[in-house]
């Protein structure tokens, strides 16, 4: 008796102390992003008020509005210059490179990370750690030399600079990853399809390929989320195509239309917001497996 | 049925012609251009760090160790080591402590774990670019949320601008990288812990091992490769860092903020000087190589060990 109603209170406990927790948790990840949505459905003179309006009371679309017609905000003090107009091409220049990103990302970091795990070949262990070791190289510093280079090919201020770089900074995580993952498919049912005659490709495409899908999956969705959020190498080897850099540049003007800022940047990260949800498992899975194994 | 030995053997041959030539081709794009993109032009920076660039006349001099000499020597360099060292405290400690938090909050039964293992995704999914733009939200001086919230609250009696002062610049700019990576790193501990078998709590309940001796010796036990894991990954991040502080105070006020990736931002993008800059990125590349090393060498002792 006494004893039962010791675990009763303590389950009780136990409940309060989780959502508790869970309540920390929903305001911690929730606070900064419910602030930017209730901006963006704002008025300028709503955001002044003080304190401030939790729940807008008259929401708007408005700013959402003018940010995808490109228009020129002039309300009062606040004006957007029309920048605004940049914004539209550039969600769909990021796209492009995005998925661009994934598909020449797959074919490569794939053809690597086949080689390395299904064939024995020289230096191949010093190689993949060599591959490996560019993960931790601080981006940053290579900027000047690999402006000098992509100049001399003619690729400064178009997209396919974006493609190329996004790829091959994301090469070695690409190939870590689906090698951990040829590793555990099973070989010999891919040297069975051998025996029976098949040539390499024909076992690839038909036996390794099919049962490889979940890891290019989270390979994919990972280099999609790289790529669209890239910012530095957007800023300086093009004029700020892509959404990163042009939202920089309104966070930059001297008069800021808050508003106009918060729709737009709703609006640009739908994109990766919705891949990472709709492909969660995907994710959780190659990002811990390409954190933790090797 | 044939004899399955001629059959291997075929294929064995067959294997070893592949062997040749297969793995090289397989491999050829992403070597070369990894050689392009990165190899390349890390050699450049390596050289020029020993260089004295003259933009102007186009004109490239071997000074030897002159621009590591000035930067060891500058005031400029130590006081933006001393700001990533501070800043790379927050962001490796906040995120592994509320990220283990968060981990063992989630891998608990109860209504919400869904929505609750759903939004933990959300500021990972979100550009750095954009997180720096949320904090910038959060403690704006005008209309920011914080100031809002403890308005609301009555524990202040009029806005406070936070990124004026040099301590809660840095605080704030480590907490915006901090709320990111707490996410990845809630995430990695939260993959772990769901590996744990059952009956392991269940053996040592049968044992009479309490509450805490369970978490420390199972939970804790369990989680500790990850941690080193998610903890190195922080430690990288605070040295990398650059979008998110550059977006919300871009090394200001004064210099509170101006981490290495700053000071090299300045250097070679303000004051064009290309030599300066390609030391200070030799500087931290060494700094986050040797952060690397250490992760790979764990890698292959735990893949000894499970081999």
């Amino acid at each position: 008796m006494n004893r039962s109603y010791r675990e009763y209170c303590q389950a009780i406990v136990r409940k309060l102390a989780i959502y508790l927790a869970f309540f920390c948790l929903l305001f911690w990840v929730g606070f900064p992003v419910y602030y930017m949505l209730i901006t963006s459905f704002m008025n300028s003179r709503e955001l002044g008020a003080k304190p401030p309006n939790w729940i807008p009371t008259q929401p708007t679309i408005e700013n959402y509005r003018e940010v995808v017609m490109g228009e020129t905000a002039i309300r009062g003090a606040h004006s957007s210059h029309g920048e605004f107009s940049r914004m539209m091409p550039a969600l769909l220049n990021s796209a492009f490179v995005s998925v661009a990103v994934v598909f020449s990302n797959l074919i490569i970091g794939g053809m690597a990370a086949y080689a390395f795990s299904r064939f024995d070949f020289r230096l191949s262990r010093i190689v993949y750690l060599g591959v490996l070791m560019t993960r931790v190289l601080p981006a940053l510093s290579l900027i000047v030399p690999l402006f000098i280079i992509l100049r001399r090919l003619a690729l400064i201020n178009t997209l396919w600079a974006l493609v190329l770089t996004y790829t091959i900074f994301i090469l070695p995580l690409t190939i870590w990853i689906l090698r951990e993952y040829f590793d555990t498919l099973a070989r010999d049912i891919e040297e069975m399809a051998l025996i029976d005659g098949a040539t390499r490709w024909q076992a690839f495409r038909m036996v390794v390929a099919p049962l490889a899908v979940p890891g290019l999956i989270a390979v994919g969705v990972m280099s999609f989320m790289e790529a669209w959020s890239e910012f530095f190498f957007a800023l300086t080897l093009t004029n700020s195509l892509t959404y990163p850099p042009l939202l920089m540049s309104y966070r930059n003007l001297a008069q800021v239309n808050w508003n106009g800022l918060a729709a737009a940047t709703t609006i640009g990260v739908l994109p990766p917001v919705t891949v990472a949800f709709v492909f969660q498992r995907y994710l959780v899975r190659g990002l811990s497996e390409g954190a933790v194994k090797g | 049925m044939a004899s399955p030995q001629l059959g291997k053997a075929a294929a064995k041959q067959r294997r070893h012609w592949d062997r040749k030539w297969i793995p090289y081709a397989l491999l050829a794009p992403a070597l070369i251009t990894i050689f392009v993109i990165i190899l390349s032009p890390l050699a450049t920076t390596i050289y020029y760090s020993f260089s004295n660039i003259d933009l102007i006349r186009d004109r490239t001099t071997f000074v030897g160790l002159d621009n590591y000499v000035e930067l060891f020597g500058s005031r400029l360099f130590w006081k933006a080591v001393e700001v990533n060292l501070k800043f790379a405290a927050i962001v490796v400690t906040v995120p592994t402590l509320i990220g283990l938090f968060f981990a063992l909050l989630l891998v608990e039964n109860f209504t919400g774990r869904s929505i609750g293992r759903t939004l933990l995704i959300l500021p990972w999914a979100l550009p750095w670019i954009v997180v720096g733009l949320l904090w910038n939200w959060v403690v704006n001086a005008q209309f920011g949320a914080l100031n809002g919230l403890l308005y609301s609250l009555g524990l202040i009696e009029k806005y406070i601008p936070f990124m004026a002062d040099e301590d809660l610049a840095l605080i704030f700019t480590a907490l915006a990288s901090a709320w990111r990576q707490t996410s990845f790193s809630a995430i990695l501990l939260l993959a772990a812990l769901q590996t744990i078998p059952e009956d392991l709590y269940d053996a040592a309940k049968v044992d009479g091992a309490g509450m805490r001796a369970r978490f420390r010796f199972i939970t804790f036990a369990w989680l500790r490769p990850t941690l080193t894991i998610v903890l190195l990954y922080n430690v990288v991040l605070g040295f990398l860092q650059f979008d998110a502080v550059w977006i919300m105070t871009q090394g200001g006020p004064g210099d509170a903020t101006m981490l290495i990736s700053v000071l090299l931002y300045r250097y070679t993008f303000i004051n064009f000087d290309l030599g300066m800059g390609a030391a200070v990125s030799n500087v931290l590349g060494l700094i986050t190589m040797g952060v690397g090393l250490i992760f790979v060498r764990l890698i292959y002792r735990s893949q000894a060990t499970y081999a």
